[in-house]
Parts: C-alpha cells; structure tokens; sequence
C-alpha cells in the first residue's frame, strides 16, 4: 500500500516537474532574479527582461516622446477604470509623470509613464484572467 | 526513505484534496446554487475548524483564536459602541421636517429588521442593504443622504442592528434577477484584484486564522453579522462597505463605488453565506 501511494506520488511529482515552463514563467523567473536589463534564453532564443512598456520607453527622451508614452499610459488606465479593476498606485504614477513632463525632466516622465503603462496593463490581464478562474477558489 | 515515501504521500493526498475541493460549475447562471454554496462553505470550515460551532461564527476572529477572544470579551465589558447606539436610536427617532420618520419607511417601524437586509426589491430591479435604505427613506421625505461609510448613518444602522440582535438571517432568492445578482457577488467575492493579486477569499476563506503580519483575517462566515462595527483601528463606527473599500485597498486595488452595484451584490452573496446564523451586531473589532 505505502508502495503504491509512493508511486503515485513520485509519479505526479515528475509529471509537475516535466511540464514545460511557459515563456511567461521563464520571464516572470528571470525578471523576479535579475530586475530589467538582464538577457536570458528560452528555448533556444535570446530574450531580455524588459516589459513591453520598458522597451517603448527606451527612445530618445524629449517632449513629444514623453507626451505619447503619458497618454498611451493615460489609455491603458481608461481601459481598466472601465472595468473597475485599476491598482492603486497608477494614478499617482500619471500625475507624476505629468509632472515630469511639466517641468521638462523627459526622461522621468518616460519611466513613470512605463511604470503606469505597465500596472494598467497587468490589471486588464488580471481581469481577464480572475474572470475564467475565479471559481477554482470556490470550496465545493 | 520513509521520510522522503511520506512526504510524498502527503504532497499527492494535498494535491488530490485540493483539486477535489475546487468547483469547476456554479459560475454560470444556470449552474449556480446558492443552497449548495452555503453548505460547503459551512463545510469547509468545519472541516478546518471541527471544535468551533457554526453558531459561534458570528463572532468572526474571536471564534478562532482563545487570546484574541479574551481580549475581545473584555472590550465587550464597556462597549465601544454603546454611545453610537444610543445617539443611533436618537437619530432614529427623530422626526424629519415633513413629520415623518425612519420608522414610516421600514416594515415594524424598523425594528428587529436588520436579517433582512440586504434584499432585492422588485421594484427596484436591485439588490437594496439596510444603508441603502436608510437614505432612500431620507431622500422620500426630504432630507438629504448621508455619507455612505461612518458617522450617522452608521449610527442608525448600528442601532437597527441592535434592535435585531438574535435575530436570524434568511435571505431570500425570489427568481433569476437576484440570482445574478448573487453570482455577481459570488465572482466578486472570489476573484483576485489589486496589485497584490488577492480575493476577498484568499484572507476570509482560505486565509482565515492565518497571520498577514500581526493580523489574523477572520472567517467570512459571520462575517457580515457584527456590522457596523467600531473598529478599534478606525476609532470608530464604520459600516461593512467602508471596510470592503479598505480590504480592496489593503491588496492595492482602487476601491469600488460604496454602495454601488458590485458591493452591494457583494455584500448579497456574502450575508447569503451566513444565513442561519443570528444577528449581532454592532460588534468591536480591532
């Protein structure tokens, strides 16, 4: 008896521990370790830590650079205020952001702008995944 | 080896437990049973905490854990909510300018009437809490609405809540509108939000009796019985959608509208869930 329930145990033991990584696990590993910046390579290609947002922002910093990050950071927000879904902490970001822009610091602006692009963004996936699984956490 | 074998053993048991005990339907309309989610959620914490009654619930945190409770019981020795019930039922029974009162809007002149709530009205086509009510009752007569989450209106609601004491909660689900205003609440109840990435459940059901910190989230089975309650952390009297406002806040989410649509159908799943137990409110809470 203790054999068998040992097998079975081994054997989803192994079986967890075949699955394939998702490239989102071996990203969200990556950046959890090293921060932004870092290169990795998953499943054979080269890959670098950088969110989406991060990587928008990496352009020359000026005016009109910074204007377009704040109001795509400004958009993304608008779309999950639409579904009451925001973090706290992005409209304290976009008023920073405009801040920056105000006061002519581009390259700050350009950061906040990512940082708030990107909370916003995760919210909607947040969203749009607790909407599918919302009910795994139900006690049946 | 046996301890490699049992370990083993008892990481398949867990897998299988909780795979087991996850529902995979009643997120739809035509799947949902409200019945059915009551019991298993009595259920599991019976399971999880086999010597506490389910009666004893309504007592949230203080059912748990003994050294919480003792310090709750002797809170309770002078009730920090005592003046606001007093200058709740003043309020309560002071005439608005037309001559009416609060007594003129509620069934039993508003006493021994806080089980029912919240409840969907008909006419309304929504789910109504005892707060909404109240300012509904104040603006059919004139007066302007108070604010949602502290002082008066949780005064009047408190002092309602006192009247009803051992009262039974009973909440009814007449047809399919209230149906989906309770799964509504269910979806709410169980979906992660905020920066923090956490369900209401995650602390209430799962979470309950489990340290964050220095705190200890209390049971979400009786949890909406004690409401109002004066929180020792407020200072004060506070109703039950101020502190969904800060649960949301705590898991850096931006809060929902006070009674708007999602807290109160929220708070409609939620008092469905501790139906059977008693009401007795207002309670103290740290």
């Amino acid at each position: 008896m203790n054999k068998t329930i040992s097998l079975v145990a081994a054997l989803m033991m192994v079986s967890a521990g075949v699955s394939a990584q998702s490239f989102d696990e071996a990203f969200n590993a990556q950046r959890a370790m090293y921060g932004k910046g870092h290169s990795f390579t998953f499943e054979g290609q080269t890959y670098t830590t950088d969110h989406p947002e991060e990587v928008a922002a990496a352009v020359e910093a000026n005016a009109d650079n910074a204007a377009k990050l704040l109001a795509a950071a400004k958009d993304q927000h608008a779309q999950v205020a639409a579904v009451d879904f925001g973090w706290t902490l992005t409209k304290n970001l976009l008023k920073a952001s405009a801040k920056a822009l105000a006061s002519g610091d581009f390259r700050k602006s350009m950061d906040i702008s990512a940082q708030a692009q990107y909370h916003a963004r995760m919210g909607m996936v947040q969203y749009h995944q607790s909407q599918k699984e919302w009910v795994m956490a139900v006690p049946e | 080896m046996k301890i490699i074998k049992s370990l083993l053993a008892g990481a398949s048991l867990a897998l299988v437990a909780s795979v087991s005990q996850a529902a995979t339907s009643g997120n739809t309309l035509a799947t949902v049973d409200p019945e059915a989610d009551r019991l298993a959620l009595q259920s599991y914490f019976q399971k999880r905490f086999p010597k506490v009654a389910v009666s004893d619930y309504v007592n949230g945190i203080y059912a748990l854990d003994a050294p919480s409770r003792e310090q709750w019981q002797e809170i309770e020795e002078f009730p920090p909510y005592e003046f606001d019930v007093e200058e709740g039922e003043e309020l309560f029974n002071t005439p608005f300018a037309n001559g009416n009162s609060y007594a003129d809007c509620f069934d039993n002149g508003g006493i021994g009437i806080r089980q029912n709530f919240p409840r969907w009205d008909e006419g309304q086509g929504q789910i109504v809490t005892l707060e909404l009510a109240i300012n509904q009752c104040r603006e059919a007569n004139g007066e302007k609405a108070l604010g949602w989450k502290k002082g008066k209106i949780a005064k009047v609601s408190a002092y309602m809540a006192y009247t009803s004491r051992d009262n039974v909660f009973d909440l009814q689900i007449p047809n399919d509108e209230a149906k989906a205003a309770y799964l509504d609440g269910k979806q709410s109840f169980y979906a992660r939000r905020g920066q923090l990435n956490m369900s209401c459940a995650n602390c209430h059901v799962a979470g309950a009796n489990i340290l964050i910190r220095a705190d200890l989230p209390g049971p979400t089975l009786g949890h909406v019985t004690h409401f109002p309650v004066f929180r020792s952390k407020w200072g004060e009297l506070g109703t039950l959608q101020r502190r969904y406002g800060g649960c949301q806040k705590n898991v850096r989410g931006t809060p929902q509208k006070t009674q708007g649509e999602k807290f109160r159908n929220l708070e409609f799943f939620q008092t469905y869930m501790s139906n059977g137990l008693v009401v007795n409110g207002p309670g103290a809470r740290k």
